[in-house]
């Protein structure tokens, strides 16, 4: 018996791995579990209070609004407990908001920057000031959401908008040869129109495969190699069943918004030359007068660094940085060093500015 | 790495070599991989690959619309663009009610302040508007 139980060990091992493996990959974990309260809504978004744990006289007297990108959900900001820059954000004394942008449906693939920009957020905004009782306001802008922002910000200058942060925004497109996603959608080889005939939105699925298929090794096969190399270690599992959870919660983008992207920004660059129009408004970045940092991601393959600098040198803001962090597009702010690198530098310019 | 695992007691392990191994190999494809991608070469193959899909799937895709929409009348049962007709009306309910809220926030920030500007003996109010309507629903 003891020479079946040597035999028969490795086996059990193995078949116990691979229970856990599955159990990971299969598993959604509970993630965006910092309290918040519903203040707002308007279609499919939605904007969340986060309830404040520092006491009022304690607390930055001017609120934070964080706007996300459209395709993916926000609570890549509030991932867990522990490794949560909302969490943080809290703790260190802000009134934290969040903006959702939520799932569109075929009802909205009409929606585009021009609805985004003038009619969900600057109602967002006003509901946020009248809730926080306050008429000026920081805001964050991540990734498409820094898209967002920046257009705001240069169409409603006196808004009230203090402080402004963007990280990893793509908002300079000149460097085309850089640019993995400005190659692919080029109008030689990719037909938008039949696209967008076809699904009316871009599918959550389609735009999850573009961003893998940047670095399709990595993402691909690494990814749960690392999984497997670390299957009995109880916290990696979390963590990686955490980002798992996110990064297989696709969303589709509005068709009229998908089309601006890559007619009006990859393939003509119209933000940073100053030609975008809204709603029949240019888009002038030199009306942006807002305090400014902006974030880029030194390893970033889907917003490369050369797509973040430009805006400094456009924009009218007197007080602006660069601030550069090692990682890459998600990892600068979800990954296992934000909460020493990328958080407290936003905590700390925000600070300063927030008095 | 075993000099290290000598070092420190252990027995080598044998695994690990194959694993740096395999880490390096990875490596390397992974930087191959992320040049070949940005390439007009995989730009003009997805494209292509996209491009065959559509084409053929659209004509299957328009022939289910019209039966789904045939099918759909015949049991007097509201179809997509009913539905996207009907989303447009309540989002727009919903933008008036919001200015109608934003005008309400107006109001009564004009009320509020000729009674604080007078009163000077009450600090001012640090409470947030929506705070104030909870309060005034729970009074009645």
């Amino acid at each position: 018996m003891p020479e079946a139980a040597v035999i028969a060990g490795p086996f059990t091992d193995m078949v116990g791995k691979l229970t856990a493996f599955n159990k990971a990959l299969t598993t959604k974990t509970t993630i965006a579990q910092t309290p918040k309260e519903l203040v707002w809504a308007l279609n499919k978004a939605k904007l969340y209070r986060y309830i404040p744990v520092v006491p009022k006289e304690k607390r930055h007297p001017v609120p934070l609004l964080l706007v996300f990108a459209l395709m993916s959900r926000p609570y890549i900001l509030d991932l867990r407990p522990g490794h949560s820059f909302v969490e943080y954000m809290v703790n260190s004394g802000y009134d934290l908001y969040l903006l959702d942008w939520g799932v569109p449906g075929p009802e909205d693939k009409n929606l585009k920057f021009d609805d985004y920009c003038l009619d969900y957020l600057p109602r967002a905004i006003r509901k946020m000031k009248s809730v926080s009782g306050v008429e000026e306001f920081s805001m964050l802008g991540w990734c498409i959401g820094a898209i967002l922002s920046t257009i705001y910000s240069c169409l409603r200058p006196d808004d009230g908008l203090r402080n402004l942060i963007l990280l990893t925004a793509p908002l300079d497109f000149s460097n085309k040869e850089n640019i993995t996603f400005a190659r692919w959608t080029d109008e030689r080889y990719f037909d938008i129109d039949k696209l967008l005939a076809a699904f009316g939105n871009m599918p959550g699925e389609m735009i999850d495969y573009g961003a893998r298929a940047l670095k399709p090794v990595e993402n691909y096969i690494v990814n749960y190699l690392k999984l497997w190399d670390n299957i009995e270690n109880p916290q990696v599992i979390e963590a990686w069943q955490a980002m798992n959870t996110w990064v297989t919660d696709n969303i589709p983008m509005t068709g009229g918004t998908f089309r601006q992207l890559i007619v009006d920004l990859y393939r003509n660059d119209r933000l940073m030359r100053g030609e975008m129009m809204i709603r029949g408004e240019r888009v002038d970045l030199s009306r942006l007068r807002a305090n400014l940092l902006t974030v880029i991601a030194e390893g970033d393959h889907i917003t490369p660094p050369c797509q973040s600098k430009a805006i400094l040198s456009k924009v009218g803001s007197k007080d602006k940085e660069l601030f550069s962090v090692p990682g890459g597009h998600i990892g600068i702010m979800a990954g296992s060093g934000a909460n020493k690198r990328t958080w407290p530098k936003v905590d700390s310019w925000l600070a300063g500015r927030s008095k | 790495m075993s000099d290290e695992q000598a070092a420190n007691g252990k027995p080598p392990d044998p695994v690990e070599a194959f694993r740096d191994l395999r880490d390096n190999y990875l490596d390397a494809w992974a930087k191959a991989m992320v040049q070949t991608v940005n390439t007009d070469a995989y730009a003009r193959t997805t494209g292509t690959v996209l491009d065959t899909y559509l084409s053929a799937s659209s004509p299957f895709r328009e022939a289910v619309e019209k039966a789904m929409l045939r099918v759909l009348e015949q049991l007097s049962m509201p179809s997509r663009a009913d539905f996207v007709a009907l989303a447009d009306r309540v989002t727009n309910i919903e933008m008036h009610l919001d200015d109608m809220d934003a005008k309400l926030d107006r109001i009564e920030k004009l009320l509020t302040k000729p009674a604080t500007a007078s009163s000077s003996r009450n600090p001012r109010s640090t409470v947030p508007s929506h705070q104030k309507k909870q309060k005034a629903k729970g009074a009645k």
